[in-house]
Order: C-alpha cells, then structure tokens, then sequence
C-alpha cells in the first residue's frame, strides 16, 4: 500500500516538472532563428500565395503563447500533431522507435551481462594482471570519441567489404526467409552494437569494480571472512548484494537513455533510428515532432528514476525502513 | 638508452604518417584536367521514340538498343526521403523525383535539345492560344484501366486549377485573375485555352497525369484529405500508376523500392514492354560522405560526384566497375550580390546605411568589385578545377544563353580605373575611401556550414581587399541569411546560390521581377510594392514579361538575351561560377546516354543490366 502512494506521489511531483520542461524547450525553440520556411522562400518557384499558406497552415502567424497554447492543449489530449510535411507525429516515432529500442536493448543487455562479471572479476583479482589489462582497456573504451569510433568501423567496412555500410536491412529484406531476416539483422547491428557497447561497457566495469572494492574492504565482510564463511559464500552472497544497490541507480538512467541515447552513432551509420529523426526535425525547427521527441525523453528520465527507487526499494531493506518512518 | 628507443620509435611513426599525409595532398591535376571536357557533346542519341500500332494500342517505340530483361538499379537519395508519394502534393526535389517516377507527363525533354516532345501524349499541336492533345488509344493505368481524356481533365480541372495540393503550378498560370480552360474534346483528344499567350505553358504539360478513378474519391472529401492522400504511409498496393515503375516498398528512413509496371505504354523495337529493370531502389542516406562510401562499397550503382572525391574515383576508374561521366555545368548560379535597397524600415530607419547605399548603387563601385573577383582562381581552389566561371543570369546549359556576353579575366587596374571615375581615393596605407572621406567598410554573409560559399566568401573578401576595401566576412545560419534577405534586409553584401532550369528562364520571374518574393539586390516588401523603380528595373520587368507572352522560341531568345544583358551590363548579381555534375555509374549498366539537361537517369526505362 504504502508503494503505491509512493508511486502517487512521484508521479503527482513530475508533473509540474513537465510543464516547465515543454515551456523551456518550447520557447528556445521558436524563439532560435530556425525558420521552417527557409527553404520555401529560396526556392524561385514558389509563389507568394504558396508562402502565405505554409505560414497559416503551420500556425507560425500567430504569437508565441498562442502556439504553445495550441500546442499543450492537444498534447494533454493526447494528440501529438502533425509534422510540418503533415505526417502525423504518433506515426513517425512509431516507425523509429522499435529500430532505436532494438539497438538499445542489446546494448543494455550486452553491456551488462559482460561488463558486471567482469566489474567483479576485476574486483576480486584486484592489482593482479587480469585487472591492469581490463583497467587499460576500460581506459581506451572510455577515452575513444563514439563519433570518430563509429567512422573508423565505418571505414573498416568499406574497406574489407565484411559489413554493410550503414543502415538496418539490405534492399532485398521483404523477400528473405525468416531465419535469412534474423542474420540480416544482426550484420547490419554488428557495427553500430561495437560502438555502443565498448562505451557503455568501460563504464559500467570501472563501476562495479569500484563499487565491490569499497564493499569489500567494510568491516562486515572482514567480519565475515573472518567468522570463516566460504569466500563464494563472503562475496557472491554479502557483498555483491550491497555493491549491487549504485548500480540499479545507474540502470535508472540507463533506461531514459533507450531512446536517446545513440543519436550520433544513429547518424553515421544511418540507423533508421529516432536520433536521426529528431536531428533532422530539429534542422527543420519541426516543433510538433521536437516537442513530442523531448518530452518523451523528460518522461523517460522520470519513469527510469522512479523504476529504479523502486527497485532499490525492493532490493535494500534499509530505505524500506526509512520510507516508512517518515 | 631506452629513452632514445622510443625517441626513435615515435619519430618513426611520425614519418610514416606525414608521408601519407603528403602523399594525399598532393592534388592530382592530370586526372582533373583530362575530366574536364564535357562528354556529353559526344553522346550519341538514339533516334527519338515514335508511335507504333500493335493489338489496336498505340504504344511508344523507344529505338534505343534491345536489352536484357531483368536486374535492378540502385540509386541513392541525400537527406529524409520522400515526404509524400502524391506528385501533386511534393514540394521538395525528392518528393518530386520520387513520385514523378510513377506518374509520366504528357509531354516530356528532348535529352538532347530540350525540345517538348510527346510522352504519356501520342502528339500534340498549338494553334494560337489553342493547345491540343491527342492520347495514345488502348494505353493502361498499372491497375489495367485504360487512360483517356477524362484522367487528364481531371487532373488539370479538379486538382490543379481548383488549387489542390502545391499549388505553384496553378498560380502561374493565372492571367489577369483567370486560368486557362481545359475541355475533353473525345476519348482521345483534349483541348487546352489560355487567355493570354503564355510561353512556359508548354513545359508545364509535363506535369504527372492523375488517374481519376482513384484520385476523384479522395478530391471530393477536401483539400485537407487531399494533402494527406498517397502520403508515404499509404499501403504500396494502393498505388495505380502510368510510370514505368511502381512504388513496392518504402521503408523510412531507408529505403524507397520500386518494381516494374507491368501496363508500361513503352516498347522496346522487338514490341516488347519496358521497363527492363525488375527493381528500382532509391536508398536514403543522410548525407554525402555516406552516399560516396555506399557507393565505394557497391551497395550503390550510381552517384553524383563532388570535389576531392571526383579526382580519387577518377584515378582508379580504369580499374574499376564504375564509368565517370561529365555532365557539363550544372544549373546552378552561385553569385555576390549588394543590396541596392534605399528604402526605410517602418521605424523610419534605412534598411541599408545611407552611406553605403551611395557605394552600392554605384555603377562603378559595382564594376569595380567584379573586375576584382578572380573566377578562375576559385574554380581551381574551390571546386577543384570542375566548375566554370560564370558571367551571365542564364546558367551555362541554358537553351537561352546569351552567347555574345562575353567571359573576362580579373583586372584590378581596371576595378581601381572604375572607381577612381566615382571619386573614390586611397590613402598612403592603400585604404579605400569614398569622395566623403568615409572609409569603405561592409559586411559580407554566407550561410554557415556550406563550405563551398564560405571558401568563396574567403577569396572574394581577400579579392575586395586588394582594392582597399575592408569586409567583414561573416557566415551565418542559413535561417538567418534568408531572414535577412527577405524580412528584415539589414545586409551589405551576400554570397548565395540559385538553381535555375536550363529550358525555361520564366521560373526566374521571382528573382527578376521588381515585386518579386527573391528579389534579393533591391527586395520590395509588401508596403513598398510601389516604390520607384531603377531605369534598369523597369527594364528588366518589360523584357521579363513579353519574354513570356511571345511562343516561338526564337522570339523569346530576343527578350531573354536582353534581359541577360542587363544583368551582365548592371551587375546586380556579381555571377562567380558553375559547378560541374559529374556522375558515375557502373558499367554494366547499358542504354546511358548522359545528357546536361537530363542527367543520366532520365530514361529508366530503357537503362538494362548486362
């Protein structure tokens, strides 16, 4: 009961977060010098009658509060509007947003399935060998520029020919066999997944490491160790649990970064992504579709926290406790 | 000891680098140099199609060589793809390549010499203000239905002249506050009226026919229903098509897949129906060093080449797969441009200082500044060698250009003669000052992020600056540029670029005309609408206009040769220079045929893979 009106709570707290997270992006949008007219009014070709039109089709005649207004209202309704080529904006993230959670998704997953074994490994053959290498590698993967990481592969697959060059699907997608669909995929992913995953992983690892070690060096696990509990039983069963706890806040973060997470990655290599999406919309000074792609993110980051304190909840009787004290 | 190992070793590393690095840099002249004649002059066509009668439909006979059914191409396209597949609605260069893939125009291009030919039309006559269609007999809509006089009253009627969808064809057709009629004269036979001659007409025939049975449903329910009909969601089954391809596939942010449309009208001289290709695939890649890898790595079969990379392919196309072919200039115009504008804003503030104003509406401040300009250097330094230096309003491939305005070269003595004649002097530092005593100081702007503008807008302040002039060069976000150029016009001087069309200098009227929406030197917003014209202006609205009104061409040339010479005599667009389309596509690709006014994919249909 008393997880619910925690939950209530949180929620009924990001509301007015919300709010001035749309009036921020909104405002310093309409208020940049993007005019979504621009290539309109070069182009020799189009008359003035046409101009006229756009202007009043987008709502750009008319003040600032106005538009927002306009905006909020439909938003709250639950209509995303219409992008400026008139394409509905539920529509177009809905193309995009199953490619970016995809390659978001094996990420996440790889990151983590490798990164705390090792984070662990780490740890416990703490200044051996094992370690200074993965220190060392860790280093590179947190030191290498994502963009430059995803040209140089990008460059690789040119060269060797053993990679598609960007995108998601080859031309001839619609007519392979399922199984052919699946290995399609998955080369396409290749590029783009190394990329992610050596950047997330070197965190992740130097995370886990770090967190064990402090746990390792408390009293309670010398206590432990020195009461005579299996070191399996000392470590596996003590202290990852208390090292796991940071760890579950990281994950928080992680899942509003699912869907915004890659858009540079998303651009070299052209993944039919939402990246993509928003930065060309963003060029454009699309606002219906800037607007929906923000607050999807603000809500993300909310949901993410708020999953997560929950899971640190479940996981850490000690907050338990606190929480129902106040 | 060890220190000088690595001392050693890390200078080692340095070398190898800086000898690749010097190895790169080292431009490859010959290889621009041989690539700089045009081959399209030695192309040679093949005859033009002609009407053929089999099975009682009058199909058209491409008299290219027989191919080999079968295969696909694939293209590519640079930004988001297609917004809409509706022909009528596009308003972007994709949207329109990429639905006008699926719809054919009653009339098309001549390749070769620009001439209006019949297409989707069996042929057609003008009689005056009369323009007369006759449709093939028994030719089909990709669904089977049989396309007649109806689709095209239709189309023109009830999409374009009541104002659905993009609308820029139908408002400049309006004469006077009236359209030109359009009235079925029998199944076959449609008759065009306009009310007043009206030259351009005949291009716009080439406008995409509609097929009426699928279209009416969706004009009745409105222009808002309309905007959104044959959007880029639209099931691909839907699409009932002319073209000799039809939309298969679309996947955004991907690809655009085509296949064959097995109810094409054209044959090849076996009478077999083209197109030869199975599929055609655009991909859609989001900018140009990823459409130059796709093609590096063949996951591309033709592309648009540009700058360093024509020179890299170029070297190694003898052993390659691939063929470079140039397309001569393109019709782009890329100019330097002053603002002539001497009008207040409404706080009664010149747009322009009243000081530079004297210089900008100067003549000779104007002569000087493009005697000044060195072309020649700019086209080797900025386009590589593969641009021409460009003096005229016409672009280079223009059927229109004016031949007699001669090219020159730099002259600085003769820029410092011209502005001498207007009082101008320069102090012992060589700074230029105006008869007043005023230093001669300006702004220049570019959009920020087009390199190319901003690598001529270095060399053309460095020119200026030889004549003592101080510029302020300042790339800006191109909104902003465009802000300035037609909103609030606070600007001295700008580096821009237009695109034109090489067989119809009336799509310029916006740019000419002194009410125009881009008439940028000396733009007149709407409270200034009747302020006083330069003599030159007025002019130029009087050649512009009749240039229109007469039919034949070479009377039009009179009027359009005039108006070119206006532009090169006044200079209100200093024209810097053309770049070069160079384009290459894989050999085994048979039927091309490339041509300046078309480029090199124009006829589909009759392109086969070997």
């Amino acid at each position: 009961m008393q997880i619910f009106l925690y939950i209530l709570k949180r929620i009924l707290q990001s509301i007015p977060l919300l709010i001035i997270v749309s009036i921020i992006s909104f405002f310093i949008i309409r208020l940049s010098p993007v005019d979504p007219l621009a290539e309109l009014k070069l182009n020799p070709s189009v008359s003035k009658e046409t101009l006229q039109k756009e202007t009043e089709r987008l709502g750009l005649d008319k003040p600032i509060i106005v538009q927002y207004g306009k905006w909020a209202k439909s938003f709250v309704q639950g209509d995303l509007g219409v992008t400026s080529n008139g394409e509905q904006v539920s529509v177009k993230l809905k193309e995009r947003i199953p490619n970016t959670l995809l390659l978001a998704v094996i990420v996440i997953f790889l990151t983590w399935v490798v990164g705390v074994p090792l984070g662990v490994a780490a740890a416990l053959k703490w200044k051996s060998p094992l370690d200074r290498v993965l220190t060392v590698l860790t280093s590179i993967g947190m030191a290498i520029p994502s963009f430059f990481f995803a040209v140089l592969l990008l460059i690789f697959a040119v060269k060797t020919g053993w990679f598609p060059i960007g995108g998601l699907t080859s031309s001839n997608f619609a007519e392979m066999t399922f199984g052919r669909k699946i290995l399609d995929l998955a080369h396409h992913l290749v590029l783009p997944v190394t990329v992610l995953f050596t950047i997330s992983l070197a965190g992740l690892q130097r995370q886990m490491r770090a967190n064990l070690l402090d746990v390792l060096d408390s009293d309670y696990v010398k206590f432990a160790k020195a009461k005579g509990l299996s070191e399996f039983k000392v470590v596996y069963k003590h202290a990852l649990r208390n090292a796991i706890n940071p760890m579950i806040t990281l994950l928080g973060f992680e899942f509003a970064g699912l869907l915004s997470g890659a858009a540079l990655t998303e651009y070299v290599f052209q993944y039919p992504g939402l990246g993509r999406l928003i930065l060309e919309a963003v060029l454009r000074s699309d606002i219906n579709l800037v607007m929906a792609s923000l607050m999807m993110g603000a809500i993300m980051l909310i949901l993410g926290n708020l999953i997560a304190d929950i899971l640190l909840i479940i996981t850490d009787p000690r907050i338990r406790v606190k929480g129902g004290a106040s | 000891m060890k220190k000088w190992v690595y001392v050693i070793l890390v200078l080692l590393v340095c070398a190898v680098f800086l000898k690749s690095c010097v190895h790169r840099d080292v431009p490859p002249v010959e290889v621009v140099n041989n690539i700089v004649h045009n081959d399209v002059e030695s192309v040679s066509f093949p005859a033009h199609a002609k009407t053929v009668l089999v099975d009682g439909v009058e199909y058209l006979q491409s008299q290219a060589p027989v191919g080999k059914f079968g295969g696909q191409l694939r293209a590519s396209t640079i930004g988001e793809g297609p917004k809409t597949f509706n022909p009528f609605n596009s308003k972007d260069n994709t949207s329109s390549t990429m639905s006008e893939i699926m719809y054919d125009g009653l009339l098309t291009t001549c390749p070769e010499d620009g001439e209006p030919i019949p297409k989707l039309a069996k042929s057609f006559e003008i009689n005056g203000l009369d323009y007369i269609i006759h449709l093939r007999r028994g030719v089909k809509w990709s669904d089977g239905k049989e396309i007649t006089a109806d689709d095209v009253v239709f189309t023109w009627q009830n999409i374009i002249f009541d104002g659905f969808g993009n609308t820029s064809t139908r408002d400049s057709l309006v004469i006077d506050g009236k359209l030109p009629t359009v009235r079925k004269i029998d199944k076959y036979t449609v008759k065009f009226t306009l009310t007043k001659p009206f030259a351009p007409f005949v291009r716009m025939l080439s406008t995409p026919i509609a097929p009426k049975h699928v279209f009416e449903p969706a004009v009745k329910k409105g222009k808002d229903y309309f905007y959104t009909f044959y959007s880029t969601n639209t099931n691909p089954k839907e699409f009932v098509t002319s073209g000799a391809f039809k939309l298969k596939e679309y996947v955004p942010a991907q690809r655009v897949v085509y296949e064959r449309n097995p109810n094409y009208y054209i044959v090849n001289t076996n009478n077999e129906k083209l197109p030869y290709l199975d599929k055609l695939i655009y991909l859609i890649v989001g900018d140009l060093n990823n459409e130059v890898l796709k093609f590096e790595g063949g996951e591309v079969d033709v592309i648009t080449l540009q700058g360093a990379n024509v020179a890299r392919f170029k070297e190694r196309e003898l052993h390659s797969d691939y063929k470079i072919y140039n397309l001569g200039p393109n019709t782009g115009t890329m100019f330097l441009t002053m603002n002539l504008n001497d009008r207040q804003n409404e706080e009664g503030e010149f747009y322009v200082e009243p000081v530079k104003q004297k210089w900008f509406r100067d003549l000779n401040f104007r002569l000087a500044c493009d005697y000044a300009v060195d072309r020649k250097n700019m086209v080797l330094n900025i386009a590589n060698g593969l641009g021409e230096p460009l003096f005229t309003a016409e672009s280079l491939n223009s059927i229109f250009l004016n031949k007699d305005l001669k090219p020159y070269d730099r002259d600085i003595e003769k820029s410092k003669e011209y502005l001498k004649k207007s009082g101008f002097y320069w102090d012992e530092k060589g700074k230029l000052f105006d008869k007043n005593n005023n230093r001669v100081e300006f702004d220049l702007y570019t959009n920020a992020g087009n390199t190319e503008r901003e690598a001529i807008g270095v060399m053309v302040k460095q020119d200026l600056e030889d004549l003592g002039m101080k510029v302020n060069f300042k790339p800006v976000e191109f909104n902003t540029l465009v802000n300035k150029l037609v909103n609030t016009l606070d600007w001295d001087m700008v580096i821009m670029g237009l695109t034109g069309s090489p067989l119809e200098p009336n799509g310029g009227k916006n740019v000419w005309l002194s009410d125009g929406t881009l008439h940028m030197f000396n733009q007149r917003l709407e409270k200034d609408a009747k302020s006083p014209r330069l003599d030159w202006e007025t002019k130029l609205d009087e050649v512009y206009i009749k240039g229109a009104l007469e039919t034949d061409f070479d009377s039009r040339k009179k009027y359009y040769d005039e108006y070119q010479k206006i532009a090169y005599e006044q200079k209100p667009f200093i024209y810097i220079y053309s770049p070069i389309i160079i384009t290459a596509i894989r050999t085994k690709y048979k039927n091309i045929f490339p041509s300046g006014l078309a480029g090199i994919t124009y006829n589909l249909e009759e392109i086969y893979e070997e």
